[in-house]
């Protein structure tokens, strides 16, 4: 069994549900009630991925970023070394996937071979999209990136999702 | 400077350092507070990418500083779950540090606690987020409204269309049957029974009707597209009264209700439609009419009004009055009171309504004093013709 360490970045606007994607994905759990990240929260969690014949134990190392604009001045610092992002956009809000493309951008311009995964997050609001999928399909295929559908609330796609991410940064 | 004054320092500004080989591993700590003190007390001996998971899976930027690609990698605002539950914000700072000989030895780990300033910062971005998702959801709320919007006004649009169409294709055909049934009441197809005189006067009182409504809904679509016109001159208001209500008498005496006509002598000339104010006097009187019972007792008046340079029409009734929870809506079109219907008085609702924006349209005003089970009084006031210019 191989063992690595990789950074992965969380990106997005405010309020996508970023951190709750982490919680989700780290520790099984949900919380309605939105509160703002300032910053930078790390947090780690193994996963095991198959690489051709071998196994590859990954400690996944999630920067969950803060997507407020007044943290776009200084965010490229902590981007250093990323392996990949999660790109978060909100469906029930049409200005997140828009900004998405900026923040590949940047992501990139740091570290030109990172992968990109996008997360369009809060697909339990059915009634209350203004996404389709469509549209988010035709955003990741311009970012080369591979998509999904996710719900930190009731964990649809999210383990998927990073997983989809582990296997492209390990390859 | 002193060991003791640069430890004084440190501990003021919660300010805390570690030390590390060129291999990143930590040879060295000082810290003061006991939140960080929790945190570093185990970190001598092992790699700072272990004790610090930022920089795990981040080694390549370390090496940056080890090698001296990088003077300092700085992460601010760095949030660290506290055994309370809180969370902390930290800043970290990794700088090279040199020897004796001024090569560089290892890192220098700079964590600087900044909870306090971090909490406010974070109670500050929550609010400001909080804000713009309201903004945000207030304006797909006023996008989606003036959709809507857009939508009734194009309904709107459809509706006017259809009753000024229906209007005038209405107006033709009762043009028609009023005028053979006129012939047919004049003898002109031959000498008539009197049961077929009596037939033929409920059509001739139902064509009226019908007239009646067909320009009153030509009325409304007028009015709501803002083409309806008047055509001011100067008009004895007075004589138009006596002749409008000459008109109806024979309407009135039918239900045994009594007119009493009051016109105020020498009465100066109004600037108004003769035509447009006959039909709101007319459509006062009728109102009247339909709404007392039989044998009551209808007052018409022209005289000055209380407001200087108008002269008031006013039609006094004894019918059934208007509620007072449905007096402010008795100028909506295709309003009808409920004791109106109650009482099964026919109407379409869009007498008062038009009336009103006829009076407004000649410079008056249109309203009503009424009490229920008593009756009404309405009144109209029209500009004088030398106060109107």
């Amino acid at each position: 069994m191989i063992s690595l360490s990789k950074k992965v970045c969380l990106l997005g606007d405010f309020a996508v549900g970023k951190t709750s994607l982490v919680r989700r994905f780290v520790y099984s759990l949900f919380d309605d009630r939105y509160l703002s990240t300032i910053g930078v929260r790390v947090s780690r969690k193994m996963i095991v991925l198959p690489r051709g014949q071998d196994m590859v134990e990954l400690s996944l190392m999630l920067w969950d970023l803060a997507g407020s604009e007044e943290f776009n001045t200084v965010r490229t610092s902590y981007l250093r070394g990323a392996a990949g992002a999660i790109l978060v956009c909100d469906l029930t809000r049409t200005t997140t996937l828009d900004s998405l493309p900026a923040y590949a951008a940047e992501l990139r311009q740091v570290n030109p071979g990172a992968w990109l995964v996008v997360a369009a997050n809060k697909g339990d609001l059915v009634g209350e999209h203004r996404l389709t999928e469509a549209q988010v399909a035709q955003r990741a295929a311009e970012l080369a990136a591979p998509y999904f559908i996710t719900s930190a609330k009731t964990g649809a796609n999210v383990e998927v999702a990073f997983h989809r991410l582990g296997e492209l940064v390990v390859a | 400077m002193s060991d003791h004054l640069v430890q004084a320092i440190l501990c003021d500004r919660r300010i805390a350092y570690a030390i590390t080989d060129r291999q990143c591993k930590v040879i060295a700590v000082h810290y003061c507070s006991p939140a960080l003190q929790i945190w570093m007390q185990d970190w001598i001996g092992r790699a700072l990418a272990e004790v610090v998971p930022e920089w795990l899976g981040s080694e390549s930027v370390l090496a940056d500083v080890l090698s001296g690609a990088t003077s300092r990698v700085r992460l601010s605002r760095v949030n660290r779950e506290l055994p309370d539950g809180r969370t902390a914000y930290l800043t970290l700072t990794v700088l090279p540090h040199l020897d004796d000989a001024g090569q560089i030895s290892g890192l220098i780990h700079v964590v600087e606690d900044e909870t306090a300033i971090g909490e406010i910062e974070q109670r500050l971005t929550q609010q400001r987020n909080e804000l713009r998702l309201l903004q945000e959801e207030l304006r797909q709320k006023n996008l989606a409204l003036e959709a809507a919007n857009a939508e009734l006004r194009r309904l709107d649009q459809l509706k006017s269309t259809f009753v000024s169409i229906a209007a005038h294709e209405l107006r033709t055909p009762l043009a028609s049957i009023s005028g053979y049934v006129e012939m047919l009441l004049d003898g002109d197809a031959g000498p008539l029974t009197d049961l077929q005189r009596e037939y033929l006067r409920i059509v001739e009182g139902g064509a009226r009707r019908l007239t009646r409504i067909s320009r009153d809904l030509s009325d409304l679509t007028r009015i709501e597209t803002g083409r309806l016109e008047v055509r001011r001159q100067p008009t004895d208001l007075g004589r138009l009264t006596e002749m409008v209500a000459a008109e109806h008498c024979p309407q009135l005496e039918e239900r045994d209700q009594r007119l009493t006509l009051r016109v105020a002598s020498g009465l100066p000339l109004t600037l108004c439609d003769p035509e447009r104010a006959a039909q709101v006097i007319g459509n006062l009187l009728s109102n009247a009419g339909k709404y007392s019972p039989p044998g009551a007792a209808i007052t018409l008046s022209a005289g000055l009004a209380a407001e200087a340079g108008f002269v008031q029409i006013s039609v006094a009734d004894e019918g059934v009055g208007i509620a007072e929870e449905d007096q402010p809506y008795v100028f909506d079109p295709f309003y009808r009171a409920r004791n109106v219907v109650e009482v099964g008085a026919s109407g379409t609702g869009l007498g008062l309504y038009i009336a009103r924006s006829l009076v407004k349209l000649q410079g008056g005003r249109l309203w009503f004093v009424s009490t229920p089970g008593k009756g009404s009084t309405f009144f109209a006031t029209f500009p004088v013709a030398a106060a109107a210019g």
